[in-house]
């Protein structure tokens, strides 16, 4: 019983910064942006909040760091997409790598390390006891005793479903990407929405990256968003950017990446580290499946 | 082509700009810094030589790029191409060994099949279950990273080493030196002059270009849009993977862990700031090769830690790319107005965003 709980566990928290930066995605999915820079921000976020909780020994000021680190990245994209209308493609891969650059040269100039970071100086996000369901036999296991961040997540999840359709803004944040022009008409620039949607993204980014490295674990490695971005790009496709969805389709990778843990008995950890990615492919191929017999039911 | 140069130079210029401030703040002397760093890539033949050599995986990750992107295919496996290309290489290399002159042509033959491999798997994914390849090359780099990583751990692993590494792979295969120029740059030349003539001066080469920039266009006018796909996708994995084989030919003779962890991403930043042009992607190639190569004179000379390069290309990088863009932008404005001017209309009366629609402002 306690490994089935320790499993579910690691899919949950394995699932969440996917998540949250998936649910991030899906804003500019909806407005229409080619955005894959959620890797970048998601990147910037976690070096940013060990640094806050590195100096100010408080996870608050660490998150309120990851979250403003992620927002950096996500103004530099604005400038070059929306202002300067370069390539999204273009912006998105060149600011991945200059997060990588950037958060390697601050690590060896701040810390004065390569590689990695750890130090008992950073404090990592508390885990929420909530009082009455800690008691309850086996879901009181599950259900309470997480991470802040994955409160958060969820809370996101609701969130951004209200907001996308239910919110005057949800509906111009959907004309954006559907028709901008037809938005600019009517007197509401979809350059505006396009900011909002994209310094939004910045900020559950920066939640993600905050969890990356203050509560998944507590250190800051170089490049240890390790593919995420990508993986949470390839969910926001998967499901066309339906916020429930993409909860379920991070439970998933979730699920894969603890399998890949559970393996680990019996396989090489370079295989299990695998699993994700094998995942997100197989993901794919039903998902491509299922659309060509669509195609061809019609 | 002289508007080009000229955006290209002064973006460059800009971005280093950028970098002499981010020195000033941090208390370097940026005059002495970069000194240090084209004095060490650049000063004597020994160290040229070494630039040369580094630029070698760049300008062919660079050129699998930019073939890709000018042609259509989102080819972003060049890190996954490159690394199994490198264990193709070594594989060939432990297992086979023939006299030089068949062995070094064998095992890039071999470096490129192994890329190509690697390539092939994204471009049949896309042709029969279409799924975008630029997600699943992503995915194929990581799954890559993980094979080579399994591979050098357990199967090829040296007893002998601490770290994951195989042994060296036999001294038939290593890359001939002259003093310390290393041939692998007369392989890539040899590769760049192939690529620059199939691209610009062949049937297939003009088919991959019209697709790139209008498949549609391509298609009605009879090019055979999803075999030209799978070549271009098998060939810039091919070019991927032999800058993997050259980089264990002309370095270190083995697989260590972590090669080449930045050389393929870097391939594709030069393809973008290139704009996927074949001699462009030559001359960043070199460029970025400088920067890197100077980078460890500038960490030695001045304390600067070497990792600024990595910051200082990706903006190079952004302001290049975007300079471009904003230059077009205006050219376009100008020129409108002067058609305007001609007709007699006084660009007063002519609402802006009729000139460029999707020119609105925040």
């Amino acid at each position: 019983m306690n490994i089935m709980i320790g499993l579910i566990n690691g899919m949950i928290a394995a699932a969440t910064p996917i998540l949250l930066a998936a649910l991030g995605g899906t804003l500019t999915y909806y407005a229409g942006i080619f955005n894959i820079a959620m890797e970048g921000m998601m990147l910037s976020g976690a070096f940013f909040a060990v640094l806050g909780s590195y100096f100010f020994h408080s996870w608050i000021v660490g998150i309120l760091f990851g979250v403003l680190g992620a927002i950096l990245i996500a103004l530099i994209f604005i400038f070059f997409s929306i202002f300067l209308k370069v390539d999204e493609f273009v912006t998105g891969v060149g600011l991945n790598l200059f997060a990588v650059g950037l958060t390697t040269y601050l690590l060896r100039q701040i810390f004065n390390v390569k590689g990695a970071f750890t130090d008992p100086g950073i404090v990592p996000i508390p885990k929420i006891q909530i009082p009455m369901i800690q008691n309850i036999p086996v879901l009181g296991k599950i259900l309470s005793g997480q991470n802040l961040i994955v409160y958060i997540a969820l809370i996101a999840v609701i969130f951004i479903t209200w907001l996308v359709f239910k919110t005057r803004f949800g509906l111009r944040l959907r004309a954006a990407g559907y028709n901008s022009t037809c938005l600019d008409t009517s007197g509401v620039s979809s350059n505006l929405i396009r900011f909002h949607s994209l310094m939004l993204c910045g900020i559950l980014c920066g939640f993600a990256g905050s969890f990356l490295s203050l509560g998944y674990v507590t250190l800051f490695t170089e490049n240890m968003s390790a593919g995420r971005g990508w993986i949470s790009l390839a969910a926001v496709i998967l499901v066309s950017g339906n916020p429930l969805g993409i909860a379920l389709v991070s439970l998933l990778f979730g699920f894969a990446d603890g399998l890949g843990l559970f393996l680990q008995q019996s396989l090489p950890s370079q295989f299990t580290s695998m699993v994700p990615y094998v995942a997100t492919l197989i993901a794919l191929f039903i998902y491509s499946i299922r659309k060509k017999k669509k195609e061809a039911l019609i | 082509m002289k508007r080009n140069l000229f955006v290209n130079l002064a973006g460059v210029l800009i971005a280093m700009l950028l970098g002499a401030i981010v020195m000033l703040i941090q208390g370097y002397n940026p005059a002495e810094t970069y000194g240090a760093l084209f004095g060490y890539s650049l000063a004597n033949f020994y160290s040229f030589s070494t630039t040369l050599r580094n630029a070698v995986p760049l300008i062919l990750t660079g050129l699998s790029a930019s073939v890709a992107f000018a042609s259509g295919p989102v080819n972003l496996g060049q890190p996954g191409q490159f690394l199994i290309g490198a264990i193709f290489c070594v594989i060939g290399g432990l297992y086979v060994d023939l006299p030089p002159f068949l062995m070094i042509p064998f095992l890039l033959l071999l470096s490129m099949l192994g890329g190509a491999f690697w390539s092939g798997i994204a471009a049949l994914l896309k042709k029969f279950f279409r799924m975008d390849e630029f997600i699943t090359t992503l995915m194929l780099n990581m799954i890559a990273d993980y094979l080579t990583y399994w591979a050098i751990t357990y199967p090829l692993f040296e007893p002998r080493a601490n770290h994951p590494q195989t042994p060296l792979i036999t001294k038939n295969g290593f890359m001939p030196k002259w003093g310390n120029f290393n041939t692998n740059v007369i392989v890539m030349l040899l590769v760049f002059f192939v690529i620059w003539f199939i691209f610009n001066r062949t049937i297939a080469g003009y088919e991959w270009r019209i697709s790139g920039k209008n498949s549609l266009f391509a298609r009605i006018g009879g090019v055979k849009i999803e075999k030209n796909y799978l070549s271009v996708m098998l060939l810039t994995g091919a070019l991927a993977g032999l800058a993997g084989g050259l980089v264990i030919m002309s370095g270190p003779h083995r697989f260590i862990k972590g090669l080449g962890a930045n050389y393929a991403w870097d391939g594709i930043m030069i393809a973008m700031v290139a704009n996927n042009g074949i001699t462009a992607t030559l001359l960043y190639g070199l460029f970025f090769s400088i920067l890197q190569t100077g980078s460890l004179g500038m960490e030695l000379i001045t304390a600067v830690p070497s990792e600024l390069i990595t910051v200082l290309q990706a903006v190079i990088v952004l302001v290049v790319v975007a300079g471009r863009g904003y230059f077009e932008l205006m050219i376009a404005k100008i020129a409108t107005r002067r058609k305007l001017k001609d007709r007699d209309i006084h660009p007063q009366f002519i609402d802006q965003n009729a000139i460029n629609r999707e020119d609105t402002k925040l």
